[in-house]
């Protein structure tokens, strides 16, 4: 125990000693203003990565003087608090993280100040291209790049090793082999208390977000000209909430329930990472930034035990690895800009967000994905790695209603899944409710 | 100044002292900072909402709001969603309540027989204990207590040889979960209500029934009821302007689903207001909550103040 502690301490020690040679690669004082005396409030979810914001925060104070104080709150306290207080000219707080699906809304708001100008000071050092594509477009609205993707997580498919290997069963990879694996290990007398998968089903949001997180793996796309990689993807936002491919989609979701837990109709992220945690779950989908929870033997009963894959895609399709997250914007109406700005920079580096990932913050920059470290340290980070290949920025909403959007199709796809109503009726009725909305905000 | 000064000056003084001593000065002096307390907090911001509820405006952008007449309120009552909150909140207070008057008379019923003993009024402080808990964390703690897999409930029940409850998986189970909680926290209040009303029944009349030879349901029908009708009715309309704000726990543990089964209204127009910044509507369905407030307040005390009369 005492020798593996060593070694553990060791480890920690080498691969600090490795982040401040890399840190020394720039130097900060010359690119960074004195701000003594200064007090920089960031606001930001209260994910796991907080620790790891609070973990490598005094490496700016030490260069610039300026103290970081990191408030976190609540996905929608977040949302509220964030969007209200920015809305009212209210520049309490300098820095905002804010999830990338808000980033239309925020704008539409006039919270954001453009980050165009501060990378073409020195390109070099916020090294946007460095960044995933799919990250980078989530900090970039309208072709400005508004914020800067700090954040960042991916949608992975996470498994049970033991399981798996004790039922000599391959991981699936298509709809079709995730429900024959669910079903397989559901009410098993070999795997006793175990249930095969459990999906974000509870109303609003939760199902609401699964559906945009699904829908291009299964085939479909969520309006007209939302294709992957297009350049204005918001031009024609006609819903296809109803096409066959969402119809089929949320099938899956309502067939998927026979292989959850009971009251599985109402569990979102945490009772779905809590159960997996607990080792009741064979597999789970889920952001990477929670694969942390899983591993830690502290609060987890599965820690060593599981494995990431990619997410299952409809037969004869591929994999579209969702993407979400956070991204660190300036509040426009800040009265410390010029600190702020300063933060950011330093924050988003490379060097600095090497120690911010090894710290248990999620990567979003490649070149924090192809290190050796923090592959062997979070060993799902090269299927992260492989997964943003083939994402796509704009898988969920992300204009001015977003967040009611989302809502809105998410009442429907529960409905469906609690057998209230049928897939297609459902499906029907959110096509029907989106296009009134949109209609409604002037966007179609 | 000088003494001669000061002489001169008190023949002026005479009439403002009269003034101040003036019951009408008195009374509109200890009125007025009330009223402007009372204008600047409630009645601006009600009308701020009302004048919000006429508008199609987004919290975010206050600026560009377009008058729209009636249009949110027709609206209104043309959304499924917000006619099925208005049942849903209808439903839980009907059913909350009457399960909360039972309960309560039985536990306050046996509360008074057995206040002879010391131990009682340890258990009666006990028994107070959940309605003083803040309503989320009441969320919190149920949504833990209910979770179908880790919570305690559906353990217990495992104990027994009952199969595991989805408490919030189901559109009844949910809504039963969601009646559940609240009955458990608010059971006492209406305890404490009845008790007050059958300690203050006379010993005396207890005795003539029983030498009349009174069986129970006679003195429940014709002497407990009777006696604590007006108190109980004071409690349902408490509990009806509570009910109406029901949210923390909806909140907490199914935001109004499965489906819409326990949408309730003070969750739409939270929804409207701080999640998706519609605040011309959200304000129109916070000017209906408050409607029906006073509409189903003034029907009750109306009958309250009947039973008084009676």
């Amino acid at each position: 125990m005492l020798h593996a502690k060593l070694i553990g301490s060791i480890s920690v020690m080498a691969m600090l000693t490795a982040s401040a040679a890399l840190a020394q690669d720039v130097d900060w004082k010359s690119q960074l203003g004195d701000h003594s005396g200064k007090t920089l409030r960031v606001m930001t979810i209260t994910d796991p990565f907080i620790d790891s914001i609070n973990a490598v925060k005094d490496g700016f104070t030490q260069v610039t003087g300026a103290k970081i104080e990191v408030d976190g709150y609540g996905y929608d306290a977040l949302h509220e608090k964030e969007l209200l207080a920015c809305s009212q000219n209210d520049g309490s707080y300098d820095v905002m993280l804010i999830d990338g699906i808000w980033i239309g809304e925020f704008a539409e708001a006039g919270c954001l100040d453009p980050v165009e100008e501060k990378i073409a000071e020195n390109p070099d050092l916020y090294a946007w291209d460095d960044f995933t594509p799919a990250a980078a477009g989530q900090a970039s609205w309208e072709g400005q790049r508004v914020c800067l993707p700090v954040g960042i997580y991916y949608e992975l498919m996470y498994y049970r090793t033991d399981l798996f290997e004790q039922a000599g069963r391959k991981v699936p990879e298509t709809f079709e082999e995730l429900k024959e694996a669910a079903a397989f290990f559901t009410n098993n007398q070999d795997y006793p208390g175990v249930y095969g998968y459990a999906m974000n089903n509870k109303r609003g949001a939760a199902a609401g977000q699964q559906w945009f997180e699904w829908i291009y793996s299964a085939g479909g796309k969520p309006w007209a000209s939302n294709d992957i990689g297009a350049a204005e993807p918001y031009k024609d936002q006609t819903p296809l909430f109803n096409s066959q491919e969402s119809v089929d989609l949320v099938q899956l979701f309502r067939d998927m329930v026979a292989f959850g837990p009971p009251g599985v109709e109402s569990f979102a992220w945490d009772e779905r990472a809590n159960a997996f945690a607990a080792g009741k779950l064979a597999m789970i989908n889920d952001w990477s930034v929670r694969a942390q929870i899983a591993n830690d033997p502290k609060q987890s009963q599965i820690a060593g035990k599981f494995k990431a894959a990619l997410m299952p895609h409809k037969d004869g399709g591929k994999t579209i690895t969702p993407v979400g997250g956070w991204v660190a914007c300036v509040n426009t109406h800040g009265a410390q800009k010029d600190a702020a700005w300063d933060y950011l920079k330093w924050f988003a580096s490379r060097s600095v967000h090497r120690d911010f990932v090894l710290a248990g913050g999620p990567p979003s920059r490649l070149s924090a994905m192809e290190d050796k470290d923090i592959q062997e340290k979070f060993p799902w980070t090269s299927v992260l790695l492989e997964g943003q290949k083939d994402s796509w920025a704009e898988v969920r909403p992300r204009n001015s209603i977003a967040f009611q959007l989302i809502d809105t199709v998410g009442a429907h796809v529960n409905k469906a899944i609690i057998g209230e109503q049928s897939p297609k009726d459902a499906m029907d009725a959110a096509n029907a409710d989106v296009t009134k909305l949109l209609q409604d905000n002037g966007q179609l | 100044m000088t003494k001669a000064a000061m002489r001169a000056g008190r023949p002026r003084q005479a009439p403002r002292r009269a003034f101040i001593h003036n019951d009408r000065f008195q009374m509109t002096a200890f009125i007025v900072p009330t009223c402007i307390f009372l204008a600047l907090l409630t009645i601006w911001p009600f009308v701020y909402s009302v004048y919000l509820s006429l508008h199609a405006v987004k919290l975010t952008a206050m600026k560009r709001a377009v008058f729209v007449g009636a249009g949110n309120y027709v609206n209104l009552l043309g959304d499924p969603l917000f006619l099925r909150a208005m049942l849903n909140t209808g439903l839980l207070a009907v059913t909350s309540i009457t399960c909360e008057i039972v309960i309560a008379f039985v536990i306050a019923k046996a509360f008074v027989s057995l206040s002879h003993l010391k131990w009682v009024n340890g258990l009666r402080s006990l028994f107070m204990l959940p309605m003083m808990v803040t309503p989320l964390v009441v969320g919190m703690i149920f949504s833990y207590v209910f979770n179908p897999i880790l919570g305690i409930a559906n353990y217990l029940l495992g104990g027994v040889g009952l199969g595991p409850v989805p408490w919030f998986g189901g559109t009844t189970a949910a809504m039963i979960s969601i009646l559940l909680i609240n009955v458990w926290q608010w059971t006492p209040f209406m305890m404490l209500l009845i008790m007050a009303g059958l300690l203050s029944i006379r010993s005396d009349l207890y005795e003539a029934a029983r030498v009349d030879g009174a069986k129970w349901h006679h003195v429940l029908t014709m002497l407990e009821i009777p006696s604590i009708k007006g108190i109980v009715l004071l409690g349902i309309i408490l509990r009806i302007i509570d009910t109406l704000r029901f949210f923390d726990v909806v909140y907490v543990t199914t935001r109004g689903g499965p489906g819409d089964s326990t949408m309730v209204l003070t969750l739409y127009a939270y929804q409207q207001n701080f999640q998706f910044f519609q605040a011309g509507v959200g304000s129109a369905a916070a000017v209906m909550i408050l409607v029906i407030s006073i509409v189903i307040t003034t029907f009750a005390v109306r009958l309250l103040r009947r039973i008084e009369n009676e």
